[in-house]
């Protein structure tokens, strides 16, 4: 735009002189000319992630692990289930014998463990939380200023789509499941290169944003009258469409440069199949995308399902299901642990490995994608064979920025996994203080991780 | 979890009837004085004045969405589109997504399917046909004929009128881009796309009003039961003499309703209705994402699971609707629908040059009844075995609408041999013999047992690990052998009708049955007998009963809107 306009002309000749109301910070920034404003020189954003897998790690019923290092703090051992993820050890933070206390809850299997960690309450039913996942929090806290407020990713190529990220606690995220899709949400026609010099405000725009205030308009009277289940609904019915609302802003503002944005191509469709080969290749692939997504500054939360609870993975070729291995598999005499299922743990964590590398691999300043966000990795069970609710294996990964004083070992001594999510909270830059309800209730993160 | 039997030995005489209890009545008034001093400046939706409440908020399915858009704006507008996910509850999507709301990413779908929608609609080929008034100058805004329009598609779309304020904000969209544009449709484009994304289109809202019969009591609106009957029976959105009808007023009585009724059974939509039905009853929404390990079942494919998927519709409603048979035939006839690739998994010769015909299956076949279609076999299984609890679980829940428990948490399967060897059958009976299994494993497992000479792709084979396979099988009282004995106990169980009553029901209120219901729908199993359990009957006699307008009053709402985890009261000892 090299003709001086003033902010007013330029609105007038976009929509054809029609009032549109579009807010001053907006305009401010699409207008600015002088291209100092908006380019670097603020901090690197800090990115925040969940990580979930299914079916834990392997304990040995004699004491013993294949996965707890037995030195705590920093320089741990890579333990034999934590091979995939030795090549970023020092930017991983393991953390083992935290616990799910359900104050006399049942344990649901393969729910109650990430739906505490996740949403703080153990939950009375095995189809929903009893509160929101904490991701949706860190995202209203640092995801507002990006396209996306997160993005949701599940790689398990399973019967129906998997996501454990919920506002409402009964209504959960519909993830991206293909390369492809997630492709076309991040990089597809909506998309606007953040290193592009020809960058213009597109006028179509504003009209979609039209069509949404016409919905928004009728919200105080569609809220009046509901109960209270129908409100919380409807409640986050307009909370979407806030998000598509602040999506069209974003888009009209000049989109800042990213010297780490390269746009890839496009992939291709994936092979269908639910053997762990197929689902961490999957992985890797969603991946790299997920990361170039949040390199390009899309978005700055995401959510990630390698596989599901009760995951129905399996060896390629094996007619056992890992599920199943994991409670069937007698206990070897002599090894002392089930060596399929290990072997298996050993395999689904290349799937960690693969989804780090991914981050570490994108240079950013003086560091990587990874050494600028918070990744929390963790399962739904510790010990699968009996459904164990204690020592879930959990990790934190990444440098939050330089928050996180990563590669330590924590032992949790049968603490409350909540800690661990409050930690990651904070860290990620979510001013929230108390976590969880009941006994795990909890104002207390683990400062040792925290610089 | 576990929903009891249906039919209790001798159920309390309770006649519940039109009126409610007086729990309902009480905060029935509590809810319309809280109306009433909450009613402020904001103008009301037409059909809505200070005595209505809002009784329900359900999210309209993907195949809803999908008729309503095919027969408010034409069958040939592409609908192209990922739909947010369903969730089933106590075995229905249908009463799962009475509870769900819409998501970021869903939204962001459904935007941009509405104004793809909204271009093909208006396009050159379509537009004269559905806009109906012609624009003084096609080049620019023209707010009478945009309102005509908005009316009467906003009334199709949302199956109630339009406030007057809903129409406006809509005008407005329309006339800036017909101004932007030069073009009176792009201005429509908008208003229409609009329409396709509030929550009125989105959700059904159900809606009671005071009952003038009744002093204090509450009944549905007439719009609500325009659409409750109009989704339930073609599971799509009321057409224009249901909405007259509703309208009028008329519907609320029995004539008239039985009247509607008829008509909407009568018509060639009730097909697809039966088949949304059926899709969700029988949990055929597993099929989309199907998975098999190639090297055990190297002929399973895409193409092969949505042709299981079609040849248990195809059974179900050439059986229920096009011949109005005997429901519990279902179970046993040997009469199939098949393709040529499925003609690959059953091993039979295809000859026929049409997609699909009718082939009956041999004795020696073991085929009888919707248990042996692959698509049952295959879809209730694992991706590289077959699945006795897993076929045992989905026929007490599905047929018989038995849920199982969660496991326990801490079971000691050391016991458990290697299953490498020998047959599935082995390895289960360790489960039945531990305490803590057993109790579901002896009800769920001698079912799946029955089905082992069908593999985890659904293939006839009678060997597994080199040993013979026994399908013998005993539950309670009753021993049966195989597949067909199975089909033949289920045709003569009296909790297999039963449950499709509560289905029927359930699926159509979007509530889900509680003790008290239990003579309405003990009656109406008794009818559906009477009626040689004839499908289009059972159907229509729950339509036309008062409980399927029952209003049920929704718990209060409280001024937070939203519960946080942080401030959640501790969570009490598991129910």
């Amino acid at each position: 735009m090299k003709t001086r306009l003033t902010r007013r002309s330029v609105l007038r000749g976009l929509i054809g002189g029609t009032a549109v109301s579009v807010g001053l910070p907006v305009l401010d920034l699409f207008l600015n000319t002088n291209g100092t404003a908006l380019a670097s020189g603020a901090p690197l954003p800090t990115r925040f992630g969940t990580y979930f897998w299914g079916l834990g790690l392997t304990d040995t019923p004699t004491g013993g692990t294949r996965w707890v290092p037995t030195k705590v703090g920093a320089g741990y051992e890579v333990m034999p289930e934590l091979e995939a993820i030795a090549g970023v050890k020092d930017k991983v933070s393991v953390f083992s014998g935290f616990r799910v206390i359900g104050d006399g809850r049942a344990n649901l299997v393969h729910w109650s463990g990430h739906a505490s960690i996740l949403s703080g309450i153990a939950p009375a039913t095995a189809s929903r939380f009893d509160g929101p996942s904490f991701d949706t929090k860190v995202a209203d806290a640092i995801g507002t200023g990006t396209r996306f407020k997160s993005i949701d990713v599940d790689a398990s190529i399973s019967r129906q789509p998997v996501s454990y990220s919920t506002r409402t606690g009964s209504t959960f995220a519909s993830p991206d499941v293909t390369p492809l899709a997630l492709y076309t949400r991040l990089f597809g026609p909506d998309f606007q290169d953040p290193n592009s010099d020809d960058w213009k405000p597109d006028p179509s725009i504003m009209l979609r944003q039209s069509v949404l205030s016409a919905v928004t308009d009728e919200r105080k009277a569609l809220m009046k009258g509901l109960g209270k289940d129908d409100q919380v609904k409807l409640d986050q019915y307009f909370s979407s469409v806030r998000d598509m609302e602040n999506q069209l802003a974003v888009q009209l503002q000049k989109p800042e440069k990213c010297e780490a944005c390269v746009i890839p191509a496009a992939p291709k469709e994936i092979a269908r199949g639910a053997s762990v080969e197929l689902v961490n290749e999957n992985t890797k692939t969603l991946a790299k995308l997920l990361a170039m997504g949040l390199a390009c500054n899309q978005s700055r939360v995401f959510t990630f399902v390698h596989t599901s609870g009760a995951s129905e993975t399996y060896m390629a070729g094996n007619s056992k299901i890992y599920h199943q291995i994991t409670h069937d598999e007698p206990t070897d005499a002599k090894l002392g642990y089930q060596p399929e299922t290990s072997r298996l743990a050993g395999l689904v964590m290349q799937g960690l490995g693969a989804f780090l590398a991914e981050l570490d691999a994108i240079k950013e300043g003086d560091g990587t994608l990874l050494d600028n966000s918070l990744v929390l990795a963790f399962s739904d069970t510790g010990y699968a064979k009996i459904h164990a609710i204690e020592n879930i294996p959990m990790f934190l990964a990444g440098g939050a920025g330089g928050r996180h004083k990563a590669g330590q070992h924590i032992a949790g001594h049968g603490d409350s996994v909540t800690r661990v999510s409050l930690t990651a909270m904070q860290l990620a830059g979510a001013s929230i203080g108390e976590f969880g309800a009941g006994s795990m209730k909890t104002s207390n993160p683990i400062s040792e991780v925290m610089a | 979890m576990y929903y009891g039997p249906i039919m209790p030995p001798a159920p309390p005489a309770a006649v519940r009837g039109k009126t409610l209890s007086k729990k309902h009545t009480a905060l029935g008034v509590l809810a319309c004085v809280a109306i009433a001093h909450a009613a402020g400046s904001f103008a009301a939706p037409a059909s809505q004045n200070a005595d209505t409440v809002k009784v329900a908020l359900r999210r309209i399915t993907e195949s809803q969405y999908r008729h309503t858009i095919a027969d408010v704006l034409g069958p040939d507008v592409k609908i192209e589109a990922r739909f947010e996910p369903e969730r089933r509850e106590d075995g229905l999507l249908a009463l799962g997504s009475a509870e769900l709301s819409l998501t970021s990413a869903g939204f962001e779908q459904y935007f941009a399917l509405a104004g793809n929608i909204a271009a093909q609609a208006l396009d050159d080929k379509r537009r004269e046909k559905l806009v109906g008034c012609t624009p003084q100058d096609p080049a620019a805004p023209d707010d009478a004929c945009a309102q005509a329009f908005i009316e009467r598609q906003g009334e199709r779309l949302f199956r109630r009128p339009l406030a007057a304020s809903e129409v406006q904000v809509r005008l407005k969209s329309a006339a800036l881009g017909a101004k932007q544009a030069g073009d009176f449709y792009a201005g429509l484009k908008l208003a229409l796309t609009s329409l396709l994304v509030a929550p009125d289109f989105l959700f059904r809202i159900e809606m009671a009003e005071p009952d003038p019969a009744n002093a204090g009591q509450y009944r549905l609106d007439a719009y609500t039961k325009a659409s409750r009957l109009s989704f339930l029976i073609w599971d799509s959105a009321p057409d224009a003499d249901l909405l007259a009808a509703a309208r009028s007023g008329a519907l609320h009585s029995q004539d008239e309703l039985d009247r509607q009724i008829a008509r909407l059974i009568a018509s060639p939509k009730f097909e697809q209705g039966a088949r949304a039905f059926f899709a969700d009853m029988l949990q055929l929404d597993g099929f989309g994402n199907l998975v098999k390990d190639p090297a055990i079942y190297p002929k399973f494919n895409q193409s092969i699971a949505e042709n299981a998927r079609e040849q248990m519709l195809l059974r179900t409603v050439d059986l229920l609707v096009e011949k109005q048979g005997d429901y519990r035939d279902l179970f046993t006839s040997n009469e199939a629908f098949i393709s040529r690739p499925l003609a690959s998994v059953y091993g039979v010769p295809f000859a026929s040059k049409a997609e699909w015909t009718t082939y009956r299956f041999p004795e020696s076949s073991e085929r009888s009844g919707i248990l042996t279609d692959v698509g049952f076999l295959a879809l209730n299984a694992h991706p590289g075995t077959s699945s006795p609890t897993r076929r045992g679980i989905k026929v007490l829940e599905i047929f018989m609408c038995q849920a199982t428990p969660q496991p326990p948490a801490n079971v000691d399967f050391s016991k458990v041999q290697d299953s490498k060897q020998g047959t599935v059958r082995g390895r289960l009976l360790d489960h039945m013999e531990n305490e803590g299994c057993s109790g579901c494993h002896r009800r769920t497992d001698p079912i799946g047992l029955a089905l082992e000479h069908f593999d985890g792709l659904g293939q006839l084979r009678t060997i597994e690990n080199g040993m013979p396979i026994d399908v013998t099988a005993e539950l309670k009282d009753v021993k049966f052998d195989g597949a067909q004995g199975l089909g033949d106990y289920l045709r003569n169980e009296p909790r297999v009708p039963a449950c499709l009553v509560r289905n029927v029901y359930q699926y159509g209120v979007g509530q889900k049955t509680v003790g008290r219901d239990r003579s309405y729908l003990a009656a109406q199993t008794q009818a559906f007998a009477a009626s040689g359990y004839r499908f289009p009957d059972l159907v229509a006699s729950v339509a036309a009963s008062p409980e399927f307008f029952r209003v049920a009053m929704p718990k209060q709402a409280s001024n937070a809107a939203t519960v946080a985890s942080t401030a959640a009261p501790s969570p009490s000892p598991a129910e």
